[in-house]
């Protein structure tokens, strides 16, 4: 067994939103580019969700789609909205009937995990394993930059996940290779500049990312308050200093743009892959922009398939490509281009 | 270069009760990667030409049903999501409609993903006639 190819849904946003896709549009696109899976965020491309999902004969469709195109389903993308209405947070049962109902959808479509996002609580999940293990579908918790694996977040998850018990076998990670970002994506910066950040605070930020490269980030702390958590880690990081720094310099909005935005990458040392191989049940291969050369501007896509081939992962890198969120304000974005370059990267990385 | 269009370019009209204008309409595309249920808009803030619109003079329209952003806050059915890719209609309740001419629309999208540490606040502007 090797490591797979899958592609998700997100990658094709911007042509979703314009109309030149629809849902089969993603399937048949991503079966183009070789990739045998699909992941899939059921509330971008299902309308009237989750009923559409109940609806036999939509199902019928869909898994027609997938023997058509030649594709296995991967990862459901859930979204655990536990702020649906504004003047409370469900509580715990009804988050764990909300994870159950996406389990449930997931399984419906064939899928063999659900993502859940950095801000589910644990005892979320604890509730809803049995019945993940009574449907067969694992919930994978996305480790999503700022966050790392091997930090007091990551094992605030273990210790309470990692127990006998056969229904402990359905939680794991779903690292985002956002984290292994070795430097700000080259989009990221353009817009800034387009923006009128300045050559010396772009080097500035630059510099410092380099530096916290080369010298480690420090990891996020847990805490279900995610703002709090967030401002912490980036101070921790030395965004107060920069900050302070930037002031006394005398930096504008799109230089401080710049560099906030620059804290939303992170660089973790692959070797975290191996360390937390029995539980990484999938992965986001995050992308920004994929060259003509197929280089990726930011992720470390040899070094992470390196790990995962010494670890012997043979799960999914599935294609998340996002840089369409640093284009889409001034051009139209290309993200069955973008798709295309990174799978093939991927592929050569994988077989290589 | 131009963006990715969020406004129905075809969508810019008054709205006419017993043969007078009362308001007008719009139509535009939520600026988010997924659908979602109207409970999670936090505030849609419209500016017509300067002019900023109370919040009670606002409707917003999906899937043929109509309303208000107070409502809005309670409506969770699969049925009246704001579709990813799809038109919303918001009409908007203003004496006389708009006047023939050149207009500027200035709306503010905030919604709120429960996993976002901050809600989020897309600025969609545009420029149109009134025929």
């Amino acid at each position: 067994m090797s490591i797979k190819r899958s592609v998700s849904s997100y990658s094709y946003q911007d042509e979703y939103y314009e109309g030149k896709l629809d849902l089969e549009g993603i399937l048949r696109e991503t079966a183009k580019t070789g990739a045998t899976g699909i992941e899939l965020l059921a509330e971008s491309n299902i309308k009237q969700f989750p009923n559409t999902i109940y609806d036999e004969a939509f199902r019928e469709k869909w898994f027609g789609w997938l023997k058509q195109y030649g594709l296995t389903p991967t990862a459901y993308d859930a979204f655990l909205e536990n702020h649906i209405y504004d003047n409370r947070r469900l509580c715990l049962g009804e988050q764990i009937e909300m994870m159950q109902r996406d389990l449930r959808c997931a399984s419906l479509l064939g899928f063999s995990c659900i993502r859940t996002l950095v801000s589910t609580p644990i005892e979320v999940i604890e509730g809803s394993l049995e019945y993940a293990e009574e449907v067969g579908v694992k919930i994978g918790l996305e480790v999503h930059a700022p966050f790392s694996l091997n930090s007091t977040w990551a094992q605030g998850y273990l210790d309470r996940l990692d127990k006998p018990g056969s229904k402990y076998r359905y939680f794991g990670f779903i690292p985002d290779m956002g984290i292994f970002s070795r430097r700000v994506p080259d989009v990221v910066e353009e817009k800034w500049r387009r923006a009128g950040a300045k050559e010396e605070f772009i080097k500035m930020v630059n510099d410092a990312y380099a530096s916290r490269v080369a010298n480690g980030f420090t990891k996020i702390e847990y805490s279900l308050d995610l703002g709090f958590a967030n401002m912490n880690y980036r101070n921790a990081n030395g965004l107060g200093t920069l900050t302070e720094k930037f002031k006394e310099m005398g930096a504008g909005p799109a230089d401080f743009g710049y560099l906030n935005s620059s804290y939303t990458y992170s660089w973790s040392d692959p070797q975290d892959l191996i360390d937390n191989i029995d539980h990484i049940i999938h992965t986001h291969a995050k992308c920004y922009n994929t060259h003509e050369d197929y280089t990726e501007t930011a992720t470390a896509i040899d070094e992470v398939v390196a790990a995962y081939k010494k670890a012997g992962y043979d799960g999914y890198l599935s294609t998340e490509y996002e840089g369409g969120e640093s284009l889409r304000d001034t051009m139209i974005v290309d993200g069955i281009e973008q798709v295309r370059r990174h799978q093939e990267a991927l592929r050569r990385a994988i077989e290589g | 270069m131009a963006g990715r269009p969020i406004y129905n370019p075809d969508g810019f009209k008054n709205v006419e009760q017993d043969g007078k204008a009362c308001g007008f309409e719009f139509q535009f595309k939520l600026q988010y990667y997924r659908g979602i249920t109207l409970s999670i808009i936090r505030d849609i803030k419209v500016t017509i030409d300067g002019e900023e619109i109370p919040r009670e003079d606002i409707r917003l329209t999906v899937n043929g049903e109509t309303f208000t952003l107070e409502e809005a806050r309670t409506v969770v059915s699969p049925l009246y999501r704001w579709e990813f890719g799809e038109y919303a209609t918001v009409t908007v309740a203003k004496e006389g409609g708009l006047a023939k001419g050149a207009h500027h629309l200035s709306v503010v999208q905030h919604i709120a993903p429960s996993y976002m540490p901050f809600p989020l606040q897309a600025v969609c502007d545009a420029d149109f006639e009134i025929a």
